[in-house]
């Protein structure tokens, strides 16, 4: 049996593992168009020099040796699924038995003005961004960042930490806007302006236009003012990475279509983690890649695990950004009919979105201490009526319960 | 795998085991006389919480079969010991994005109170031979160690 992975980001290395922990006998063979395995999460740690790109990886040593896992340097091009083929872009033909696509996203660059022709304009998703991004920051000193999401500020961060004059240009009018309400978001804004970043809010780019050289060297936002950059980063979203399954009869529309097996629409072929469109969060492209494998092996019960995609909760994220942390889960903005508690001193802020006993989304910032048991409430739906006066101090405690061999188990 | 066993029923919530863990992950020397509770560096990884009706629960890491903070670990620093059992962590490979914090059902982990760089985890106090110093320190048989 030939187990074929394309990508070796979370979902990619996950599945490789269970593949090897299910089979010990089947061969594996990995197509990576990365110089190296790297988090992404962890880029902005390249770009403020805190993290050699070999201090990205986040699979153990020897993860390959040990695992007996081959990888391949390159690019699909396309997917011959009647004869069970990936074609690379250098011309290379891999056969397979089963195939799972874990290609993930790539940067939208949006089609605005030169952006997408200039040579100093980068994405920030592959450790190849985060090396043009910092060979360009020996000499850029000011930088342009398009979007104010992580990926904006992760970039906006690691440039900091390099004495870069930083500027943030951002549609909403706050920055976190998928993440953080008004007041969780100006507590980071604050923090980034005092580093000396510079935000502008509300404000699109309306224009880009190249010199004579192929670089911007400035653009011009919507309400008409002219902000000069060296470099930008777009940081305005990603696409999945599935362009390359044109032709293949492979079922794609944002994202590659997958059952809860993570089954695409073609026998033997799998797909798991950012690919998918699913989600966009680590944890949940781990779960999915560990899915793919355990279903690519055949394996249709396992004790204790999944071998369905059934924790698909995706509502969550966690920040840390100059040593203030925040939780946030599930709904940000409140509805009409919700009831909102909040509770705030000068080092911590906290609010639950509350509907019919249930808590539909929390934001914890400042401390975050033992707060996994909110994703479980919330995603569970747990009813906390009548514990709404100790909400912010509820705890494990609150539904505790022992099972079998000591393990832990949610009572409510 | 070992894992400490929680009888609830038996605990009057003395905290001997957060006091032990606070002494046993300590970075100064000394004895447990002169362990400063109130220094934000000494942390305990166990939680006894009241409930409700004045009992206790003991909340200690369980080092799950199939562990939600190493299935959200982006920088390799929480493993799953094949050998073990143990859920591991590397302070230096943590990248202290606490995905980790948010992942755990049990809501166990926590950053550190100092720093907010580090995961505050229990580690079955592999220092003392694996022999964790909160059961030692029980004196109500409320927790033991098991190989399950």
């Amino acid at each position: 049996m030939r187990h074929v992975i394309i990508g070796t980001g979370a979902a990619g290395i996950t599945a490789a593992a269970e593949i090897r922990k299910q089979d010990k006998d089947a061969e594996i063979l990995m197509i990576s168009s990365d110089s190296q395995v790297h988090s992404r999460c962890m880029l902005h740690k390249y770009l403020s020099h805190e993290r050699t790109a070999g201090e990205l990886d986040f699979t153990e040593e020897g993860f390959f040796e040990k695992n007996n896992i081959s990888v391949v340097n390159g690019k699909a091009a396309a997917i011959d699924t009647e004869m069970k083929t990936v074609f690379l872009e250098s011309g290379d033909e891999i056969a397979y038995n089963r195939l799972l696509i874990a290609t993930g996203a790539d940067s939208v660059i949006p089609p605005v003005g030169d952006l997408r022709k200039a040579s100093n304009v980068f994405g920030l998703r592959h450790l190849s961004d985060a090396q043009k991004i910092d060979a360009m920051a020996e000499k850029a000193q000011n930088i342009l960042i398009i979007g104010a999401g992580f990926v904006g500020l992760d970039a906006a961060y690691g440039l900091l930490e390099r004495r870069k004059k930083v500027t943030v240009v951002e549609m909403a009018t706050r920055i976190l806007p998928l993440q953080l309400d008004e007041h969780g978001a100006k507590a980071y804004q604050e923090l980034f302006e005092k580093e000396g970043v510079t935000f502008r809010l509300g404000r699109r780019v309306q224009d880009a236009v190249c010199g004579p050289d192929g670089q911007i060297h400035s653009v011009e936002l919507d309400s008409g003012e002219s902000v000069p950059c060296d470099m930008i980063i777009v940081a305005a979203g990603v696409r999945p990475s599935a362009g390359f399954l044109e032709n293949s009869g492979i079922k794609a529309d944002r994202g590659i279509e997958v059952t809860s097996r993570m089954e695409t629409s073609v026998k033997d072929v799998y797909a798991a983690g950012d690919v998918t469109g699913l989600s966009g969060i680590w944890p949940n492209a781990m779960k999915q890649g560990k899915t793919a494998a355990l279903n690519m092996c055949g394996v249709k019960q396992i004790a204790g695990a999944d071998t369905e995609y059934t924790d698909t909760f995706c509502a969550k994220n966690t920040m840390n950004f100059f040593g203030l942390v925040t939780l946030c889960l599930g709904a940000l903005i409140p509805e009409e009919g919700d009831e909102v508690l909040t509770e705030e001193n000068k080092r911590i802020y906290r609010r639950a979105i509350l509907r019919d006993g249930k808590v539909r989304g929390i934001l914890l910032q400042g401390d975050i201490s033992n707060s996994g048991i909110w994703q479980y409430i919330i995603k569970n739906e747990i009813n906390v009526s009548g514990k709404e006066k100790k909400l912010f101090r509820l705890t494990f405690a609150d539904f505790f319960g022992v099972g079998e061999r000591g393990k832990y188990v949610w009572t409510f | 795998m070992r894992r400490i066993i929680v009888e609830y029923e038996k605990c009057d919530g003395c905290k001997n085991c957060s006091v032990a863990c606070m002494q046993a992950h300590r970075k100064t020397p000394g004895t447990v006389y002169d362990l400063n509770l109130t220094d934000p560096e000494n942390e305990s990884r166990n939680f006894i919480y009241q409930a409700d009706d004045g009992t206790y629960r003991p909340v200690f890491c369980r080092h799950c079969d199939e562990p939600e903070c190493v299935m959200s670990c982006m920088s390799g620093a929480l493993k799953k010991d094949a050998d073990s059992g143990l859920v591991t962590y590397d302070e230096k490979r943590c990248a202290s994005c606490f995905m980790c914090v948010m992942n755990c059902p049990y809501g166990v982990l926590k950053p550190d109170r100092v720093t907010n760089t580090k995961v505050i985890k229990c580690d079955f106090c592999s220092q003392d031979g694996g022999e964790p110093n909160c059961v030692k320190s029980c004196p109500k048989g409320a927790i033991h160690v098991e190989e399950v």
